[in-house]
């Protein structure tokens, strides 16, 4: 499968470089995933963790440390580190996708509830205290809901454009093999890591090249 | 002193340099001079243009005597005239633009104000985070814990953009501190407009009052911050946030929003430290979920706010570093970033190894008109390059944040380059 014959947006914004935004997205997305290391504390501080939510948080902090070596790299970009970051944002943007449709219907739950519980009543005729109403909460909730995820999807789009332009421009090509690296002799989770990138490369040749 | 002072900050300054000097006129001719010289640019008038409506804004909302606004603004208006103070209270613009409409937003009348959503918040957290992250940190609370959480959001926070203030002046390259009192004022004025476009409560009203709707004549509570005035006998936060300007300003957090300024901007300077800065933000963090005066999502917008105006103040005010200077006087000229110059994807037209393999392809499929397209395209670039003879210095390149890596980017005459640049039939070696 091939996606070359979508288009990608060359700038950002339709004005500024590529690399200015690829800096943007890694920043906001790194920020955004630094949620699992707060969510997590959960464990210690004796707040119910359900599954989604530790897989969740876990899943954060793993693309939090893949996204991080991008942003060291933003001057001087490595085929390999964004091929990898350009794969996972995509697997990110898919579990994304997938948690924000889970957790929205356990928020839903849980409002439900709550209301139900402390008997809360309808607040749509209720202007004059200046409270929001009902209606209005739940659109601005879905508006930010789908505007994230739409941005998600541009930003995704972005890296596209950045890994397909470095894959491109012979300044970058890759000139290693396993021997040149010494992985023979390197720790196993840093076998692993280059592994990774390497069949992220191939797979963002195949896919964007 | 004096002796002190020119062995630490003046034994390094160059000869002749003028850079690090401030401006000691008390003359307002020169201002006036310098007005009638000026030039402004489109990005000044946006720039002069939205700070002037804000403040026609304040100026007419305050509820104060007319007579008592003219003066105060005429005040200004005379320290913005004299050059001696002019350097600092004119670069501080945005800032006082921001202090200006904070502290006209508790005046807004309640019936000409947005209505106030409770809901969103914790909705918005539990969508995209998992669950409510300040519920999750407060769950368990202590003494140790209160004190942690209030010496950054009680006490640091308020003190901070001073020091950085100071520590850019005296350790950062000149003219730092205009692209910091620019990005900090900004950040603020936004974030302040939004608390007002969209009142949100903050945690504490969900512990206190459920999902029930809320009103403006509420008053704001201390969170966890009361804890502390129990433990300390005080009545400092409780009296505080009770009367806050914006009760229902929870998104975003200006907390995270100002510790984020303070750690991209130190970072900038000191990256050698940038981990302790990092641990700073995460610090705060932590607080001012366990206080309970913020969500998640409030901290993320504040951050995400920083970081952008940072990045647009990085690319078109803030002088390059160069870490080996010790401090403003070591400095004896200022550059900027270019930002076409520090792209990574442009190549120098005239390294013909280097030129995009896609451009390679054309070039076969369409012969001549290769020349024409690489002039049209990296005209620009080239014309730059051309006349900059620092362009492979490193230092002209910009030192990003993160920057600490060398270059992956290896020789160019690369089997994989080969493989693809030639004909499909010879396949590429690497990883094969």
């Amino acid at each position: 499968m091939r996606v070359t014959s979508f288009q990608f947006p060359k700038t950002f914004l339709g004005f500024l470089p590529l690399y200015i935004a690829v800096e943007v997205v890694l920043g906001i997305t790194i920020l955004n995933k630094c949620s699992g290391a707060y969510g997590i504390l959960a464990i210690f501080t004796g707040h119910p963790l359900d599954f989604m939510q530790g897989l969740s948080y876990l899943w954060s902090i793993f693309t939090l440390i893949v996204y991080a070596q991008g942003l060291y790299e933003i001057h001087k970009p490595s085929l390999l580190t964004f091929s990898q970051i350009f794969v996972f944002y995509s697997i990110d943007t898919i579990c994304t996708c997938f948690f924000t449709l889970w957790f929205t219907k356990v928020w839903f739950g849980v409002e439900s509830n709550e209301e139900n519980q402390n008997g809360i009543s309808k607040r749509g005729a209720d202007i004059a205290s200046q409270g929001a109403t009902q209606a209005y909460e739940y659109t601005i909730t879905m508006f930010i809901t789908w505007v994230s995820l739409i941005f998600r999807l541009y930003f995704n789009s972005i890296l596209a454009s950045y890994v397909k332009e470095l894959l491109s421009n012979p300044r970058f090509m890759i000139d290693q093999d396993d021997v040149a690296q010494d992985l023979k002799n390197k720790a196993f989770y840093k076998r692993w890591w280059i592994k990774c990138q390497k069949e992220s490369y191939k797979l963002c040749r195949r896919l964007l090249a | 002193m004096a002796g002190f002072i020119h062995r630490w900050f003046l034994s390094e300054r160059p000869l002749n340099s003028k850079v690090s000097e401030l401006e000691t006129s008390w003359n307002p001719r020169v201002s006036l001079i310098r007005l009638k010289n000026y030039k402004p640019t489109i990005k000044d008038i946006c720039h002069y243009g939205f700070l002037s409506s804000v403040l026609l804004f304040v100026f007419i909302s305050f509820p104060a005597p007319w007579l008592l606004k003219l003066f105060v603004y005429c005040l200004f208006g005379l320290l913005f005239m004299i050059p001696i103070t002019s350097q600092l209270f004119f670069n501080a613009l945005p800032i006082f633009t921001w202090l200006a409409l904070y502290f006209t937003s508790s005046f807004f009348p309640a019936s000409k104000r947005p209505p106030i959503t409770v809901k969103v918040l914790p909705a918005i957290e539990t969508i995209l985070y998992g669950d409510n992250l300040s519920d999750i940190l407060a769950t368990t609370t202590n003494s140790f814990y209160d004190i942690l959480a209030w010496i950054p959001y009680g006490l640091f926070h308020f003190g901070a953009p001073f020091v950085v203030a100071a520590i850019l002046f005296v350790f950062g390259p000149p003219t730092i501190l205009q692209g910091y009192a620019f990005a900090f004022g900004y950040m603020n004025l936004f974030g302040v407009i939004m608390q007002n476009v969209f009142p949100a409560a903050p945690p504490w009203y969900k512990i206190l009052y459920g999902l029930n709707s809320a009103n403006y004549g509420m008053h704001g509570s201390p969170g966890g911050l009361a804890r502390i005035d129990k433990l300390l006998h005080i009545n400092i936060y409780t009296q505080g946030f009770s009367n806050s300007s914006v009760i229902f300003g929870a998104f975003p957090s200006l907390h995270s929003g100002c510790a984020t300024m303070e750690a991209l901007f130190f970072s900038y300077c000191f990256p050698f430290l940038r981990p302790v800065f990092i641990g700073y933000v995460c610090w705060l963090w932590w607080s001012t979920m366990y206080l309970t005066h913020h969500y998640f999502v409030d901290l993320m917008a504040g951050s995400v706010l920083s970081y952008v105006i940072f990045l647009y103040t990085k690319y078109t005010h803030l002088p390059i570093v160069d870490t080996d200077l010790f401090c403003r006087w070591s400095y004896d000229s200022i550059e900027k970033f270019n930002m076409v110059k520090s792209n990574p994807l442009n190549n120098d037209p005239s390294d013909v190894e280097n030129v995009p393999l896609n451009m390679m392809a054309t070039s076969s499929a369409m012969g001549s008109e290769l020349d024409g397209e690489l002039d049209t395209d990296n005209g620009e670039s080239n014309d730059e390059t051309d006349g900059d003879e620092d362009a492979g210095n490193p230092r002209s390149m910009s030192p990003t944040l993160f920057d600490l890596s060398n270059s992956s980017a290896t020789s160019n005459t690369s089997l994989d380059l080969q493989g693809d640049a030639t004909p499909r039939s010879i396949k590429p070696r690497a990883f094969d």
